[in-house]
């Protein structure tokens, strides 16, 4: 089959730049491409041509950033190319106008995160997307969760397909292969004889980094050599430091427990962190989709303290590889549930081998694919959706006219719905024995697979490609890597935050000085209203800019 | 030219106040070549340093100009420059014209960036410092927003709204409260954090309310009329960027415009012209929002969300929030007098508010 796959408009393939989106389809590649014809349409990078062929799959890139950009790039690109079906990512804003571009395509839709909630995709839009894709595919049972509660008529076409990890890369840190780096980590960190927590993730007031480092008092009355790693890559970016990063940084400057901060950590180096910790902390309050970073640990034989929030708990299974934060909000409860493994050394031992264990038995990449061309097949077989001869009898108005004309298609598109009403019957008939069938079929695969896996024939080929791949993506991370340090190492010499501090502190106390020595005259006079030039006036003097502004300022 | 990134630049004592880095200059002058007039003399009259953007004054031949250099994401900035070519072409507004390129284009990008040339108007001066001025400047408020309605941004540009954000903001304020807490807790035994640890219980829950009410509120039903049917704030109106010109009040400074109901901007005008008073004068907040009423008639469901986005703990949220950068510096005596002066303030905020709550329910 020819398949094309479509990425998000934000992160490049192969994950130069990390992202689960991104890793998810690097991950399955190997295997999907040795059974169909497989094009992979994603945005351009400085680091990657526009065009290549690579293990036999094509590769277009092209400009993205915004999704209207990038969405004209994917359906001109479909308008030139046909595909039996097309694999869309986590842009169910993308259908309709792929649709459009291709009424006879099947097209599987992979959602890994809420991007079906209203202030996402408008509901009118939502209806005619469900009933154009053949199959949904989320990340964990919560992202499906929340459609079928938004959407009820997805149901039968939703299913769960749990993301994976590269278990020969993620390794324990006694693994032969990573001892060395364990130690020469830990060595240039000072974390030799501590027990080191690991947090690994964006640092965002979502991911909710800043309540482990509030559970540190706590924990340091009952531990002694504990240390924090915070790996993520904003925290000593010059560029844009938020607001919460300086949060967190204030904070971690005042703990007795060392706060480690790795900076940016290239994506193909990740692993080696999770090798130098003994403890795997994610801390996420919001209602997170399943964060990669389980896997990873997990592959790494850490023990999980994960939050009940989103889909993160799926893959723990209290008290056997990890222990799950009711009420993440409260840092205490992070301080107590550290304590209860930290405190019992041979259950956390025993959680980082189960771990490690279930990782290689359920989340290996193989099995992802797998399940993916199951998926696959279902939506070749799948009745084709209804809309399509509509559609191409006004594709050539689409070819030709800008995206506020292919929003007037999707509402003729939403009008001509009556038309498919007992094609959806018959379509959920067929699907929801589909279901059963292939719910066995997936039963009986896996128990194969699990007996057979090592000597899978697929597994070695599979190998070699992702060595090959890794090989090439080293290269590329270590160039990346370097510049990036390159250009953090300048800016941090020039520590502009500091000089914007020094500054806004002088024009604070600038302001406050001029503020006190006029206060009690200001508010005669503005009462009197007689003076009218008074207080407002006296107040341009507070800010030098303002006014300078406003005696220049202009378009 | 074409690999040249704009990056936020350094100043310092050593630095003059209008001090651009050479690499902007030069790319400055690469994209006047793009123009026909002929610039007699260049001259930097702002500069966002901690952001990367500027704005120079050119005398040219066809007049004085202005260039712009425009900090935030060339998709971003695409969205203003298509609300001011479309408030000056199609709506008349008083609003710098955008001078076009050779090739007929508004704009030219270069190192990353969003560059274009306005009419420089002239004369523009500040409105008086009293209710008068205050009146005019949110007469012209209203003009404003009643003539940026109907606007489509180009298809290339990203759509800038604020329209259904106002919960997820009034989240923030609530969490950075949270933040405040915190911060002055690490930071006890500096001067200004036990004041904060005062007050900061009640601006939270302050917000908190503000927030309850927002969800009561007839918001919701309001988003739902879409951005573009309510048009566009300015975000950064005030007493600079509204002034007396030719044929009347000038908008300057539009770079920021968003979707968002417009009252957002009143409501910061407001607020911040009773923060310069030190006191919330009942006289001037009905007469300001009844000189934008007669521009843009407000509706009783507007009014609500204005006195709702007034309840909000504004001024400590925004003078308080620069804790988190070096806590050390911020914590001094200074700011422990700044709180007492939001303090004092807000005593005078509640009782103003109850009198006005319900002029537009008669």
């Amino acid at each position: 089959m020819k398949i094309l796959m479509v990425c998000t408009e934000k992160l490049p393939v192969p994950p130069v730049l990390g992202g689960a989106i991104q890793t998810y389809i690097s991950g399955t590649l190997p295997i999907l491409s040795k059974f169909h014809d497989v094009t992979v349409i994603g945005i351009s990078h400085p680091s990657l041509p526009d065009k290549e062929i690579m293990n036999g799959i094509q590769f277009v890139r092209v400009p993205g950033n915004v999704l209207e950009i990038y969405r004209e790039e994917v359906v001109q690109f479909i308008q030139n190319n046909s595909f039996d079906l097309i694999h869309i990512f986590n842009r169910p804003r993308l259908v309709m106008p792929i649709r459009g571009a291709a009424p006879n395509a099947k097209i599987t839709l992979s959602m890994h995160n809420d991007m079906f909630n209203i202030e996402k995709i408008d509901p009118t839009e939502a209806t005619s997307v469900l009933k154009e894709v053949s199959n949904i595919v989320t990340v964990s049972d919560y992202v499906g969760n929340v459609i079928r509660t938004l959407y009820p008529e997805s149901a039968p076409n939703i299913r769960t397909i749990y993301s994976g990890v590269d278990t020969e890369r993620f390794l324990p840190g006694n693994h032969p292969k990573m001892r060395e780096i364990r130690n020469s980590i830990r060595k240039q960190h000072g974390l030799e004889n501590k027990t080191v927590l690991l947090f690994a993730g964006r640092l965002s007031v979502n991911k909710g980094v800043d309540r482990l480092i509030q559970a540190l008092p706590q924990l340091s009355t009952k531990f002694k050599d504990l240390a924090l790693v915070v790996m993520g890559s904003k925290w000593f970016s010059q560029d844009e430091v938020t607001d919460y990063v300086a949060y967190i940084k204030a904070l971690a400057k005042r703990q007795s427990i060392p706060v480690v901060a790795t900076g940016f950590v290239s994506p193909s180096e990740i692993q080696k962190w999770f090798a130098a910790a003994d403890l795997f902390v994610c801390t996420s309050l919001w209602q997170e989709p399943l964060a990669r970073v389980h896997y990873e640990a997990m592959a790494a034989g850490l023990p999980i303290v994960t939050t009940a929030r989103g889909g993160n708990a799926e893959v723990i299974i209290q008290n056997e590889n990890g222990l799950v934060v009711e009420n993440p909000e409260d840092p205490s409860c992070f301080a107590e549930k550290i304590t209860t493994i930290l405190s019992d050394k041979s259950l956390m031992k025993r959680m980082g081998i189960r771990g490690r264990e279930l990782a290689v038995a359920n989340y290996e990449w193989n099995r992802v694919a797998n399940e993916i061309l199951e998926v696959w097949h279902q939506a070749i077989e799948a009745p084709s959706t209804n809309i399509h001869n509509e559609l191409e009898s006004i594709q050539t108005q689409l070819t030709n006219e800008t995206h506020s004309e292919t929003l007037e298609v999707y509402q003729k598109v939403e009008l001509d719905n009556e038309f498919s009403k007992q094609d959806m019957l018959d379509k959920e008939d067929m699907v929801d024995k589909k279901n059963k069938k292939d719910k066995k079929d997936k039963n009986d695969k896996v128990d194969k697979k699990d007996k057979k896996d090592k000597n899978d024939k697929v597994d070695k080929e599979d190998k070699k490609d992702k060595n090959d791949k890794v090989d090439k993506e080293d290269k590329k991370d270590k160039k990346d890597k370097k510049d990036k340090v390159d250009k953090e190492d300048k800016k941090d010499k020039k520590d502009r935050v500091d000089m914007k501090d020094k500054k806004d502190e002088k024009d604070r106390v600038d302001k406050k000085d001029k503020k006190d020595k006029k206060d009690k005259k200001d508010k005669v006079d503005m009462k009197d209203k007689k003076s009218k030039k008074d207080s407002v006036d006296k107040k341009d003097k507070k800010d030098k800019k303002e006014k300078k502004e406003k005696n220049n300022k202009q378009k | 030219m074409d690999n040249i990134v704009i990056i936020p630049w350094e100043v310092d004592e050593l630095t003059h106040e209008f001090f651009v880095p050479d690499y902007i200059n030069t790319l400055a002058a690469e994209v006047l070549k793009h123009y026909s007039f002929q610039v007699k003399s260049v001259q930097v009259v702002t500069t966002k340093p901690d952001k990367g953007g500027a704005i120079w004054k050119l005398e040219t031949n066809a007049g004085p100009k202005s260039l712009k250099l425009l900090h935030r994401r060339p998709t971003r900035s695409m969205f203003s420059l298509g609300a001011q070519k479309y408030l000056v072409e199609v709506q008349k507004a008083r609003v710098p014209g955008i001078v076009q390129t050779n090739n007929g284009q508004e704009y030219i990008e270069a190192g990353g960036k969003l560059w274009f040339v306005a009419e420089w108007i002239e004369p523009l001066a500040p409105v008086t410092k009293d209710l008068e001025g205050a009146k005019q400047l949110c007469y012209a408020l209203g003009e404003f927003h009643q003539l940026s309605k109907g606007y489509i941004p180009p298809s290339q540009a990203e759509i800038a709204s604020r329209l259904a954000k106002w919960p997820k903001s009034y989240g923030k304020v609530i969490t950075k409260m949270d933040w405040f807490r915190n911060i002055a807790r690490a930071y006890k035994e500096m001067p200004a954090s036990q004041s904060i640890l005062n007050v900061v219980d009640t601006f939270q829950e302050q917000a908190r309310k503000s927030l309850a009410d927002l969800n009561q509120s007839s918001y919701l039903s309001l988003v739902e009329q879409g951005n573009k049917s309510w048009g566009l704030v300015h975000q950064d109106y005030g007493w600079s960027n509204g002034q007396m010109g030719p044929n009347g009040m000038w908008i300057i400074d539009l770079d920021g415009v968003a979707y968002d109901l417009p009252i957002r901007d009143l409501r910061k005008l407001i607020s911040g012209t009773m923060a310069d008073l030190y006191n919330w004068d009942v006289t001037w907040i009905r007469e300001m929002i009844r000189a934008y009423h007669e521009a843009s008639p407000l509706t009783p469901e507007l009014y609500e969300l204005l006195m709702i986005d007034f309840s909000l703990p504004n001024e400590f949220y925004k003078n308080i929030k620069e804790v988190v950068y070096e806590p050390e510096l911020f914590l001094n005596e200074t700011t422990t007098q700044l709180i007492q002066t939001i303090v004092d303030t807000d005593q005078s905020k509640w009782p103003a508010l109850n009198e006005i709550q319900h002029d537009w329910r008669k």
